[in-house]
């Protein structure tokens, strides 16, 4: 007979590389944590997201009319639907977003919770908890523009609580608001890092989220005080790029422009996931001699690129520039000669666009047809902003992957020059339209320095024929200077993922999707039959499979947005 | 951990002994290797040897019992004499073979469970690298879904699936558990058994939910002549890869693709449609080159084709490639493919004295893969020995060593090499004009690279794995009936591998760096069991007892992995990570504790009159992997049996020899859990937790996330199955019939729901709150006898049928995706729900295609609706087609699976034949995605089923119009339009030996000499479209067919002989 005396702990085996509840609840702990809530900015939990996209590149620029999806029809064939305004809520694109957002504010949530447990000195807690609600408030921002009925999901949801299934029943923005102000009222200004969260960065999205609201009285205030104060964590003011193109080059990151960014980072350990991997599909299709390498989605509209057009050095806001479209590649072999278009355009068209025959950083002229994979379904340009220069590949872009495209560009969630418009928009509304044309002027006024613009392949010349003024005239008319300040935001933050809840935060969704529905149509098949409706369009639907998740006997927490 | 082993010496008397030895042999007067002689009453034995041989010592007029496997036993009193040479007689029933069952070895008449075996011959019947394939279609209840990559690990699943949280079934190798058996040479392999019910394997309890498979090696016989026993088994032979898949020529190409523009309305300004190689006219041309520089669509004479510029070696500047377009068609298929060699020796050498005896198996198996660069080579050694000492005490080890190097390419996935050879299009051709790569760098062909070039740059990627698996024993026979058995055993391994992935040119979408990788780890498993065997007869009880404790840790280890960024040269001996570039180098480790187990157990088999036969099992099991309030799980069970065939009213009925009713119950647990899922944790990533927040552009800010929510509350899944039974020996042993029927329920089923995405994306408790069932039916049916002179015949027909259903998974969930394996562009196929099978079928189901105008029209509403497309079926009759829509069109569980064997033999030849069949199941052909729908990525390579497709002229059929639209009606949605019929009838194995007569060969010196030859896989009959319908995958996401590494022919040349 055999016995075996055996003391409990044979069958308490602690994991490997693990940390346990206590662990976390310490200063050090609380710290990191803070840290994993800032690294999914990104929208990147698990991988390349590009679902989840915090650039919004899908849900912002493609939907806005900035970009078609790009690539062949096939590839990615979740976006048509969404480009096309007929997505069904299970659409896995949307269920993705809402995973990524929604682990952001988790795990701001555990930062709370293990903070509540930790000793850390009282301005420590302080800046912590600041710091952890301004990711929440962003966090929530994120999906309030993307789907209106959210759920709002404090520290007091837990699994063990069995509350964590909640509604999105009531209006999410009091919370939003006062996650962000909480923010704005106790951060300091300066900061140990240049990534972090300041007082300033959370005035400017509690601003947003007063703009996303109309509330231009709460806003205007803010704006002026972030104009007249506001630095980054280094205590250098907020100042617009001298220029532009500085926004979207690794090398410049963090400048005076940047108030917010989703920092990035390459060939740091972690295989391409702290840089903008969701990006990674938005580069031009070609064998050789193009950066990236994948996948040529994320093309530019006609309707997008023919809107830089100027008559005076001032933009058609008449809506006149369709009828003098610029000139296109479109169907010509690459072999074939081709002169790009030599009428007057703002120069921030060729930072937006890549276009045939117009320098693309230093990787040469844009070859045209040999850098796009299939014309006939994305049209002949392709993205800029989101791409590195030649000089710093594999240098500024991560080495861990098949492909080059992923870089260290920061994508600025909110720059200077949201805060600049925004002020100009509350003044449209609220305030002096001339206060509002003298902000708009600023904005010009950079894109206007000569030294920031294209120059021809052999330096020596701007690239095409840019013409730029500032708005002379007094502005007296209001909707005229409403169309004024709107349209410049299409023209600053083309293919910045803002469009779409732009249009739909002023309540023009319906009107200029539609018009540019009609206008894109006369030169591709791609958008045939295709119709925005309101109010179904102005929001993306749930994901039914979270609709699903949240069900109790049958009866879901959440509810489907109208007409899904 | 402190265990303390104490060991009860109880002091007994035995009678006078003597040594005997002997010889064994069969009617034809082959030795008969692996009998059982046994002193009736008492666990004292032995084993013979390859001649037969044995050799023992036994108590005065002790009775001895000689059995094996198909032969009836023999008992005979042990007289003056100390040669016993036994001839035994075919029993021909299965019915009285020695059976190695949970802990001890029953025989078959008083077995009451389900238990199946198979013969040690049929086990290595069909070559293979992993003995878990051999086992298809060899025993009832058993099924085997396998690709036929050298060395791949099988979905091996007893009586269907019964969690979700692991159902491969628990092998028990020499007492010692495992979940794997890929280092097992199957040569040294004597029994195997497969536990399949409740009374059978919960002995077992903790982890038998899934089934029992228990395999003993070989042994070697005592015996006194000293002489050593010789085995050898080999064979050559080839595989062909057989042929590819049916795609259009480059001139068929080209012209479909003109009509899918056209059809599409895709057309330039001059009416025709426009592609990089084919131009721009009313029909295409193939051009002469594909690419000449960056130029497409060459013909000769353009100065670009200049080879003074052509260069393929980045150190050298730009790439410059001439490609000349092969109008005559690549067949990629045949490129990655090649007819592979595989041969496999096996040597074993047995022997013994008085007082030892050994066994040492040395085998060598060589597969080289159809495909390029994959291959098994596996080396091991098994040294099998025990020691007597005084006759009381046994000491012995089974040791086995085994090395593998098994580069694998990664199955069922668009971009392996079977993938990749149906999506490149054929004008393609496989080198350019110079020997290097060409590819899609060639504008117009989409992204799929190069096969054969990755194959080949991945020839000198290594993946080794060595490991010792065995035990070390001791028995004692304390009083007559009793004996203390104490065994440790386990498992130590430790792997390594390194590769590169090189950096491209020919592609469309290339590689831009060498990355090199290079990983290792180890891991180990440890079994300690002490069990006490009691067994006495008195009068006309029987009774069998066994008691037993066990401690257990598995899955034990840590690994390392790095890679590293252009080393230099990518030269075999210069790939160190310490070579490669110092920024963008990664690093990882991780680890696990391993799972312990702490369990007692016991077993009673009572048996009244020979007839009537109770049996009872108790175990109680301590799991690691739960929280301390749910650690331990008790699982009983309690069978019964009646021979009936021994009642005096059946004593008369001639033709039946044996009829047994049996049933039993019981319950059996499953803990395969993370052992982390009883806490809360946190950790650190490179990728996910860690952040910039300096600002920096290449480095980071260490980061923790929450990785998993715990559940200290989870305890143990329970599997309750009945089983009734019943085993038949008819027409004077020439007939046996073996039937199941089952009824297997798993409660309290461990499963992960996924949570809604508020909680955050951590790992999500396991909880114990799903259920399931499996019924179904195991029938064997064995023929054998003689039907002329000289001429003999065994069929064996194996019958597996299970019907599986999901019947809870949790609260407000009702279902899951099996999107965990494989990948499909167009959301997962499958769905896991309550009242379906596992891993079924879900999506719109096709109900035909529209035809007209008028048919759109009068049809439920349907977005991209046209005539030529997809109509749906309108399941719930609201006139519009959305996702309440979708429905769950097919299950890819078999009805009915069957393997049947087939000898006749003449003289010393023998014909054998083996069959596998299955039928009900189905498969989703999801390469139809890339080969039959023009926009999936336009450019590649198109299926010859195009040419049947819808047009006007062309209704009446099932392939949809092919043009270039991608919408909801065309190729974005998971439809029944892949799902094809996966039954197919295999001849596994056809063979022709002949063995020289016994006379002959001795002359020689040799005991036996067989020489055969052989075909594996020689046909295989099946609708299926795809290359093999035999479609793995995991539980809940099989039968996807997303690119599958087929079973091939073998022909086979091989003999076996004995010195």
């Amino acid at each position: 007979v055999g016995l075996y005396a055996c003391k409990k702990s044979f069958l308490s085996r602690d994991p490997i590389g693990q940390l346990g509840d206590a662990d976390v609840a310490t200063k050090k702990g609380v710290e990191e944590l803070l840290i994993g809530a800032y690294a999914v900015l990104d929208g990147n939990y698990n991988g390349f997201n590009w679902q989840a996209s915090c650039t919004n590149w899908v849900y912002g620029s493609i939907a806005g009319g900035d970009a078609h999806k790009g690539s062949n029809a096939g590839d990615q064939a979740d976006i048509n639907p969404i480009e096309r305004y007929e997505a069904l809520s299970t659409n896995d694109f949307f269920n993705v977003k809402w995973k990524a957002v929604y682990d952001g504010v988790a795990r701001t949530n555990n930062v709370l919770k293990a903070l509540a447990k930790a000793d850390v000195s009282d301005a420590d807690r302080g800046r912590i908890r600041a710091e952890t609600r301004f990711l929440r408030g962003f966090y929530h921002l994120e999906a309030k523009k993307m789907w209106n009925n959210i759920p709002y999901v404090d520290e007091t949801v837990d699994y063990v609580a069995n509350n964590y299934k909640v509604a999105n029943t009531e209006d999410a923005w009091p919370k939003i608001e006062a996650d962000l102000k909480a923010a704005y009222d106790s951060l300091p200004a300066i900061m140990a890092q240049v990534g972090r969260a300041n007082k300033w960065a959370a005035a400017a999205f509690l601003a947003k989220a007063y703009m996303f609201e109309k509330k231009y009285a709460e806003a205007k205030p803010l704006l002026e005080s972030i104009m007249a104060n506001g630095t980054n964590p280094k205590g250098v003011k907020y100042a617009l790029a001298a220029r532009y193109q500085d926004n979207y080059n690794a090398d410049t990151k963090n400048g005076p422009e940047s108030i917010f960014a989703v920092q990035a980072s390459v060939n740091d350990g972690g295989q391409g996931n702290n840089s903008n991997p969701d990006q990674i599909l938005n580069f031009p299709y070609s064998d050789k001699g193009a950066p990236g390498g994948c996948c040529g989605f994320f093309q530019p509209t006609q309707e997008l690129v023919n809107s830089f057009r100027t008559a005076g050095g001032l933009p058609l806001l008449d809506g006149t520039y369709n009828a003098n479209p610029v000139k296109s590649d479109m169907g010509i072999a690459a072999d074939k000669p081709f002169t790009p278009d030599a009428g007057p355009l703002d120069p921030r068209l060729d930072w937006t666009v890549g276009r045939r025959g117009i320098p693309y950083l230093d990787w040469g002229a844009h070859p045209g047809i040999s850098w796009i994979r299939d014309q006939s379904n994305g049209g002949p340009y392709s993205p800029k902003k989101n791409v590195y220069y030649k000089s710093q590949e594999k240098v500024l872009t991560d080495g861990s992957s098949w492909t080059n495209g992923l870089t260290a560009i920061n994508y600025i969630l909110i720059r200077y020059a949201d805060v600049i418009l925004w002020a100009a928009e509350c003044e449209v509304e609220i305030g002096s339209l001339e206060k509002a044309r003298e902000y708009v002027n600023l904005i010009r006024e950079r894109a206007a320095n000569t030294n920031g613009w294209v120059k021809n392949a052999a330096g020596n010349a701007p690239a095409a024929n840019y013409v730029i003024n500032e708005y002379a005239t007094p502005w007296t008319d209001k909707n005229a200077a409403r169309k004024a300040v709107h349209f410049e935001r299409k023209l600053e933050f083309g293919m910045e993922g803002h469009r779409f809840f732009d249009l739909v935060r002023w309540g023009e969704a319906s009107s200029t999707l539609n018009a540019y529905i009609a206008y894109e149509t006369t030169i591709m098949s791609l958008l045939k039959g295709v119709k925005f409706t309101e109010p179904k369009n102005t929001y993306y639907p749930i994901p039914q499979r979270q609709i699903d998740l949240s069900a109790t006997n049958g009866v879901s927490a959440l509810k489907q947005n109208p007409d899904y | 951990c402190c265990c303390m082993l104490l060991l009860l010496c109880v002091n007994s008397t035995f009678a006078q002994t003597k040594k005997i030895s002997g010889k064994i042999t069969a009617e034809n007067n082959e030795p008969v290797t692996g009998a059982t002689v046994q002193v009736k009453g008492t666990s004292t034995g032995t084993v013979t040897d390859v001649s037969g041989a044995f050799s023992l010592t036994v108590p005065n007029n002790a009775t001895l019992v000689v059995s094996f496997v198909g032969y009836k036993p023999q008992e005979l009193t042990v007289g003056a004499g100390s040669v016993y040479n036994i001839s035994l007689e075919t029993s021909a029933s299965a019915l009285n073979e020695l059976v190695v069952t949970g802990y001890t070895t029953q025989q078959r008449k008083d077995i009451i469970g389900a238990v199946s075996t198979v013969k040690a011959k049929e086990l290595v019947a069909v070559p293979a690298g992993n003995a878990e394939q051999q086992l298809q279609g060899r025993v009832a209840g058993l099924t085997v879904l396998s690709s036929g990559q050298p060395g791949t690990t099988s979905l091996v699943r007893i009586r269907g699936f019964a969690s979700f949280a692991g159902n491969e079934p628990l092998y028990i190798v020499d007492g010692v558990p495992t979940f794997s058996i890929e280092n097992l040479n199957s040569f040294d392999i004597e029994t195997t058994t497969v536990l399949k019910d409740a009374g059978s394997a919960s002995i077992y309890g903790a982890r038998a939910s899934a089934g029992v498979i228990v395999i003993t090696t070989k042994h070697g016989s005592r015996r006194n002549d000293g002489k050593i026993q010789v085995t050898y088994d080999g064979s050559y032979g080839w595989q062909t890869p057989g042929k590819g898949f049916d795609i259009l020529n480059p001139e068929e190409t080209a012209k479909w693709t003109w009509i899918a523009e056209r059809n599409a309305g895709k057309v330039e300004a001059n009416g025709n449609p426009t592609h990089p190689q084919y131009g721009t006219g009313v029909n295409p041309v193939l051009p002469d080159y594909i690419l000449a520089g960056g130029k497409t669509g060459v013909f000769a004479g353009d100065p670009a084709i200049d080879a003074s510029k052509y260069n393929v070696d980045f150190n050298k500047g730009d790439i410059y490639q001439i490609v000349k377009a092969n109008k005559a068609g690549t067949d990629w298929y045949d490129a990655i493919t090649r007819t592979a060699p595989i041969q496999q020796h096996a040597v074993g050498l047995s022997g013994g004295s008085e007082n030892s005896r050994f066994y040492a198996g040395f085998g060598y198996y060589n597969q080289e893969g159809v495909v390029l660069s994959t291959y098994l080579k596996r080396y091991s050694i098994r040294a099998n020995s025990e020691f007597s000492i005084k006759n009381r005490v046994r000491i012995g080890e089974n040791i086995q060593m085994t090395f593998r190097d098994n580069p694998q390419l990664t199955n069922l996935n668009e971009g392996n090499a079977i993938s990749l050879a149906y999506r490149m299009n054929p004008l393609i051709p496989v080198h350019d004009e110079f020997g290097g790569w060409a590819g899609t760098a060639a504008k117009g062909f989409n992204n799929p690279s190069n096969p054969v070039a990755n194959q080949t740059r991945s020839k000198d990627n290594k993946g080794h794995a060595f490991g010792i698996f065995g035990n070390v024993y001791a028995e004692a026979d304390i009083l007559k009936d009793l004996t203390f058995r104490s065994s440790f055993g386990g498992n130590l391994f430790s792997f390594y591998a390194n590769g590169i992935t090189s950096r491209t040119y020919e592609n469309s979408e290339n590689i831009g760096s060498d990355q090199l990788y290079e990983n290792s780890g180890y891991g180990y498993s440890w079994t300690w069991t002490n069990t006490m065997r009691y067994e006495h007869t008195f009068g006309i009880n029987n009774i069998k007892a066994l008691v037993g404790i066990e401690a257990i840790r598995d899955g034990a280890g840590r690994d390392m992995n790095g890679t590293g960024l252009n080393p230099f040269t990518n030269v075999v001996n210069y790939r160190t990570l310490t070579g490669t570039q110092s920024s963008g180098r990664t690093v990882g480790s991780e680890g696990s504790p391993g799972n312990d187990i702490f369990s007692m157990f016991g077993k009673v088999d009572y048996t009244l009159m020979d007839r009537y036969l109770i049996s009872a099992v108790l175990r109680r099991d301590g799991s690691s992997n739960f929280g301390i309030a749910n650690r331990y799980g008790t699982f009983p069970a309690v069978s019964a049996g009646w021979r009936v065939s021994q009642e005096e009213f059946l004593k008369g009925v001639s033709w039946i020899n044996e009829l047994k009713l049996r049933g039993g119950w019981g319950k059996m647990g499953n803990q395969r859990i993370d052992l982390n899922n009883q806490y809360n944790l946190y950790a650190a990533s490179a990728s996910f937790s860690a952040y910039a927040i300096d600002g920096a552009s290449t480095a980071t800010f260490e980061g923790i996330n929450k990785a998993r929510i715990g559940n200290p509350e989870g305890r143990w899944e329970t599997n309750i199955t009945t089983n009734v039974g019943l085993d038949a020996t008819l027409f004077n042993n020439t007939l046996d019939f073996i039937f199941d029927i089952y009824n297997k329920k798993t409660s309290n089923l461990l499963f992960n729901p996924e949570l809604p995405g508020t909680v955050g994306q951590v790992t999500y408790p396991t909880i114990n709150v799903a259920s399931m069932s499996n019924k179904g039916i195991d029938m064997q049916l064995i023929k054998r006898g003689t039907f002329a002179k000289n001429w003999r015949y065994e069929a064996n027909l194996t019958l597996t049928t299970y019907k599986n259903k999901i019947t809870k998974l949790s609260e407000g969930v009702d279902y899951f995706d099996g999107n965990s394996f494989g990948s499909s562009r167009i959301g997962t196929f499958t769905r896991n729900a309550v009242g379906q099978p596992i891993s079924a079928f879900f999506g719109y189901d096709v109900v035909g295609l529209f035809q007209d105008d008028n048919d759109v029209k009068n049809s439920a509403a349907q977005d991209g609706a046209a005539p030529g497309r997809f109509k749906y079926r309108d399941v719930d009759g609201d006139k519009k087609i959305t996702a309440a829509d979708r429905t769950f069109f097919g299950d890819p569980n078999p009805r009915v699976t069957s393997g049947l064997d087939i000898t006749i033999g003449y003289k010393g030849f023998d014909f054998n034949m083996f069959f596998y069949a299955v039928t009900g199941a189905k498969v989703i052909n999801y390469t139809r995605w890339f080969t039959d729908f023009f926009p999936s990525f336009p450019g590649q390579a198109i299926s010859g089923r195009v040419r049947d497709s819808w047009t006007p002229e062309n209704k009446g059929t099932t392939v949809p119009i092919f043009e270039d639209v991608s919408n909801f009606s065309t190729n974005t949605q998971p439809n029944s339009y892949y799902m094809e019929n996966g039954a197919y009838l295999r001849a596994r194995n056809v063979q022709l030996s002949y063995t020289l007569p016994a006379s002959t060969i001795r002359t020689i010196g040799m005991e036996k000499l067989k020489i055969y030859v052989q075909a594996v896989n020689l046909f295989t009959i099946t609708g299926y479209k795809g290359l093999d319908p035999a479609v793995s995958g995991v539980d809940t996401n099989f039968g996807v067919d997303y690119g599958n590494y087929p079973l091939t022919r073998q022909f086979i040349l091989g003999l076996n002989a004995i010195f």
